[in-house]
């Protein structure tokens, strides 16, 4: 459908083409997905010739996976953006079909190792707005280290491509979250004394 | 900082004044020429012309106005110039009429000119000279579009000023230009004569700007007598003293500075219609010492400084690009005169630029948002990111301004050209984005060049399809070529002809500048005409340069790839058939234009196949054009820029290989053709970069956002390494559109024009065309709410 299949070499040819954009800007590569810890050999290699190139490296991750797929990349990332989705297993069973043991686990040994990790919390209303805010924000305020948290307020981007591709769409009667409750919500997570991304700040009105 | 009431009231005038045109110039400058003077030198002739029409011209002085001075009798009344080109009756009822810019012609000034004005000048105009003068060769590749001609309607300019009218009153200028004519040598040099009559002229030009400005101070004690309120009588009389100090001796204060920069200007664009107007150039660097005395005894705040500096900009608003004529008057859409404002760059000591008046201005220009003057930021690698970053807020909103340029490559730009390097970094962009010395340099755009039309005609062995007319050389019959290399051996010996064709033109309409039309006032203004004793005409500038524009490099460079890649890479079809449906204009072969617009090398992709393709264009043009003698002791350089002009020249081309249909605009600038870079800007950037800048004397290229792209601090931020990286790779100019809805609409109906448009979908980007027809109408729906 789209997409097309590269090798690290042709890759890294592609990424060094910004060389001099990431060099006056301070940027980088971030690998995201889908889930780029899925192809772990290709990204432990990727990530391998980005770090000896001098490429600041990002790994977007929803983080399950093996805790082996992130020893083995973690001396050359350096950054996760970690997803953080439900407290609750069987709530989070429900809505993505998988357990989250292994996720909350894996962000909590990453912690332990000292990685830079900005856990982002996607905000979908009536699925995960209500106590799990709450749960989430006791849970990574017991994490040891962690650079930011950051909400991801629901959005209806995806709308046409599932219509694009004739498939249900999930979501229909969810209206996205207005400032209001975003502001709420990072007002919870401010309390437990966590380093907030406040999404609104900054921006000039 | 909101308007004081007093700039709220004037800007709002400014805002509603309607475009008029007004004969009064004419009128004044017929009664002139009618009257019998006997035998005068022509510099002296059209100094006393400059004379009269300041003698007698309106003074204007509005309610609450603290600078003073309309080129017309009142707010954006324009005046004309009969002597370089001569409204008809059918010009003018254009003018009347036309939906968009149009300008007013009341009856009186339409009978005017039916009883008096054109019945006198009637063969006597510039415009008519020139095209007697020029060949049938001229006069063919004109009329096919291939260039067009700057000077047929307005007189040579693109002229900036540099600090000289800060630091010398007229009073000086006068002095100077009477101890040349002392000590000039009569015995040994066989041009004294003319030198002397030239300075002469140049004197007499500036006793009548001391004049005019002295009318100025005596209508200000008029309506002083005659104010009821304290404290407007007070401003009234300091208007006075300003108008009776300046431009007659140097400035004393920022106000002054300010007033006596005014009068200079109109004085400019009264004596001649000169192209882009007039341009005060660095004008945060010329100010700042006023600005810092005025603070230091006290006598100014910020605040005051800055009312003073918006009075000023409303000066600008206020007077409309002169009304063309002909076909030109149909087409043209603007009424914007390019004057253009400087901002931050180096010191003539190469030191950082950017001072407090920098920021001063920045937020003039922020609040006024007027569309003049034009205002750029000269970004050095010394200026720090804060400058760029206060910029880039203003670019946020929207209204194009102002653009960025990068001031070290034209330092590069100008030393290669020969200037000094003192002289090189008192210099900068002006017009659009030519580059030059500012106050020792007469720099003349002369006309654009059409190189798309060129490999049209080359296609077809010299003949211009359109016309069936053969207007080229016989290059042979494309049919025959066996290699790429002998389509570019015959698009060279093209080009090569037709700015043979322009340079021939350039060098006479040159001389009948020089000889008919002496500029003694602007002269005054540019070294080194005083101690050469040579008009801004004929060489009296320390540095004379003539551009040719070149325009449609993405077109061409698409449509040369094409051919490399269809022709006689993949052998999709054989030149003959390809030459055919271009004819057809791609009837019914959409499917093959289809696979040309999509599956072929596109510049603007970082894609060597494509950018090499538009690195041998560029050779071919440099070589056509750069180095060539022009009549004034100087050279031809090259600049890429098309204004609006990419429209007209695209209405007279038919279909190129590149899969562009017949008619259509030509790509714009150095910028990719429309839709047909898709890798995101920095593909663009480095794509564009690819070309050697530092040999041209300006490019120009343009990239779109939505507002959303720069909403927040980390957008801002983002903007400003875009800009220094593309300067680290020594790119000219860059100027950011942050699109409205109404574009946006236009995208979602013609989404192949509007492919590389980048929205800020939410915490992306992505290009407006890929997305959701529901997505694109919430992004209108956001961006409507955004837009002022």
């Amino acid at each position: 459908m789209v997409g097309r299949s590269l090798s690290t070499e042709q890759l890294m040819a592609e990424i060094e083409r910004d060389r001099l954009f990431y060099d006056q800007s301070g940027g980088g590569v971030t690998f995201t997905g889908g889930e780029p810890m899925f192809q772990i050999e290709f990204l432990e290699e990727t990530l391998l010739s980005c770090k000896n190139q001098g490429f600041h490296t990002v790994v977007d991750t929803s983080g399950y996976v093996s805790w082996e797929g992130f020893e083995s990349i973690l001396p050359f990332v350096d950054l996760f953006l970690y997803d953080l989705k439900l407290m609750s297993e069987s709530k989070h069973k429900h809505y993505t079909s998988i357990p989250n043991q292994m996720i909350l686990n894996n962000l909590q040994r990453l912690s332990r190792a000292q990685s830079h990790i900005i856990v982002r919390i996607p905000l979908i209303p009536g699925i995960n707005d209500d106590e799990n805010i709450e749960l989430s924000a006791a849970f990574l305020a017991g994490l040891p280290y962690l650079d930011e948290v950051e909400l991801m307020p629901y959005h209806e981007i995806g709308l046409g491509k599932y219509q694009a591709l004739g498939m249900k769409y999930k979501l229909e009667s969810t209206q996205p979250s207005t400032r209001k409750q975003v502001e709420e919500v990072e007002e919870i997570l401010t309390r437990y004394h966590l380093p907030v991304k406040k999404r609104f700040s900054g921006r000039t009105e | 900082m909101s308007l004081t009431a007093r700039v709220e009231k004037l800007r709002q005038q400014s805002l509603e004044a309607v475009e008029t045109l007004s004969s009064e110039r004419a009128e004044l400058l017929t009664e002139f020429y009618s009257q019998e003077i006997g035998l005068v030198s022509t510099p002296v002739h059209r100094a006393m012309a400059f004379r009269y029409l300041l003698e007698h011209k309106s003074i204007c002085i509005h309610e609450g106005e603290l600078i003073v001075g309309e080129k017309g009798p009142a707010q954006k009344n324009a005046p004309t110039f009969p002597e370089l080109c001569c409204h008809s009756l059918e010009d003018l009822d254009v003018l009347n009429h036309r939906e968009k810019t149009s300008f007013k012609v009341s009856p009186e000034t339409r009978e005017r000119y039916k009883k008096t004005i054109i019945p006198f000048w009637k063969g006597k105009s510039m415009r008519e000279l020139i095209f007697n003068e020029m060949t049938e060769e001229w006069k063919a590749a004109y009329q096919a579009g291939v260039f067009t001609e700057f000077m047929e309607q307005r007189a040579p300019g693109h002229t900036v000023l540099d600090d000289k009218i800060y630091n010398k009153g007229m009073l000086e200028f006068q002095a100077e230009i009477d101890d040349r004519i002392a000590r000039m040598d009569y015995l040994n040099d066989s041009l004294a004569y003319e030198k002397q009559e030239e300075l002469r002229a140049m004197h007499i030009a500036a006793s009548a700007i001391i004049g005019y400005a002295r009318r100025h101070a005596e209508r200000a004690l008029e309506l002083a007598a005659e104010e009821l309120d304290e404290r407007r009588r007070s401003e009234l009389l300091e208007i006075a003293e300003v108008c009776q100090h300046v431009p007659a001796q140097a400035p004393r204060n920022l106000w002054e500075a300010l007033q006596s920069y005014w009068f200079i200007h109109l004085g400019v664009t009264i004596e001649l219609n000169t192209w882009d107007a007039f341009s005060p150039g660095r004008l945060d660097q010329h100010l700042f010492p006023f600005y810092q005395q005025g603070i230091n005894v006290g006598e100014l705040n910020r605040e005051s400084a800055e009312e003073l500096l918006q009075c000023f900009w409303i000066k600008f608003n206020n007077q409309p690009a002169p009304p063309k004529v002909g076909v030109t008057a149909e087409e043209s859409g603007t009424y914007t005169d390019f004057a253009q404002i400087n901002l931050g760059g180096v010191r003539p000591d190469g030191t950082d630029g950017v001072n407090e008046v920098t920021y001063l201005l920045l937020d003039v220009i922020e609040e006024m948002r007027l569309l003049q003057p034009s205002t750029s930021i000269q970004v050095s690698k010394k200026n720090p990111d804060r400058f760029i970053k206060r910029a880039t807020k203003i670019i946020r909103t929207g209204f194009g301004q102002p653009s960025v340029f990068n001031a070290d490559l034209i330092g590069q730009e100008l030393i290669r050209m020969g200037k000094t390097i003192l002289d090189a970094r008192g210099g900068g962009s002006s017009g659009c984005v030519e580059v030059g010395a500012f106050g020792k340099e007469n720099y003349n755009l002369t006309g654009y060049f059409n190189l798309p039309k060129v490999l049209e005609i080359t296609l077809h062995d010299g003949i211009d399809p359109r016309t069936g007319q053969q207007i080229g050389l016989a290059t042979g019959d494309p049919r025959g070529f066996q290699s790429m290399e002998e389509v570019f051996d015959a698009f060279e010996k093209q080009v090569n002809y037709f700015v043979d064709i322009k340079v021939r033109g350039n060098n006479v309409i040159e001389r009948l500048y020089a000889r008919y039309l002496p500029c003694p006032f602007l002269s005054i203004l540019i070294d080194d005409c005083i101690s050469k004793g040579k008009d801004y005409h004929d060489g009296g500038a320390r540095y004379n340069t003539t551009y040719i524009q070149g325009v449609g490099l993405g077109t061409m460079t698409d449509a040369l790839t094409s051919l490399r890649h269809h022709i006689f890479e993949q052998k999709t079809l054989p030149m003959g058939r390809f030459i055919e449906i271009l004819e057809a204009d791609f009837a019914g072969q959409e499917q093959l234009r289809q696979k040309i617009l999509n599956r072929t090398p596109k510049y603007g992709n970082d894609d060597d196949l494509a950018d090499d393709v538009m690195q041998c264009v560029f050779e071919i043009y440099y070589h056509a054009v750069d180095g060539r003698k022009n009549t004034k002791g100087g050279e031809y350089h090259i600049n890429l820029l098309p204004t609006t002009v990419h429209v007209y020249f695209g209405s007279v081309t038919g279909a190129t290989p590149d899969g562009r249909k017949a008619w259509t605009p030509l790509s714009e600038g150095v910028s990719p053709v429309q839709g047909a870079d898709h890798k995101g800007p920095t593909a663009v950037l480095r794509s564009v970069a690819k070309m050697d800048h530092v040999r041209t004397g300006g490019t120009l290229l343009n990239q779109k956002f939505t507002p959303q792209v720069l909403e927040n601090d980390e957008g801002l931020d983002k903007l400003v390494q875009l800009i220094r990286t593309f300067f680290r790779l020594d790119g000219h100019h860059i100027q950011f559109n942050v699109v409205d809805a109404v574009t946006l609409r236009l995208a979602q109906q013609h989404p192949e024009q509007y492919r590389s448009l980048i929205v800020r979908v939410a915490g992306y980007s992505d290009y407006f065309c890929d997305l959701s027809k529901t997505l694109q109408d919430e992004i209108i729906a956001r961006t409507e709410h955004e837009a002022f």
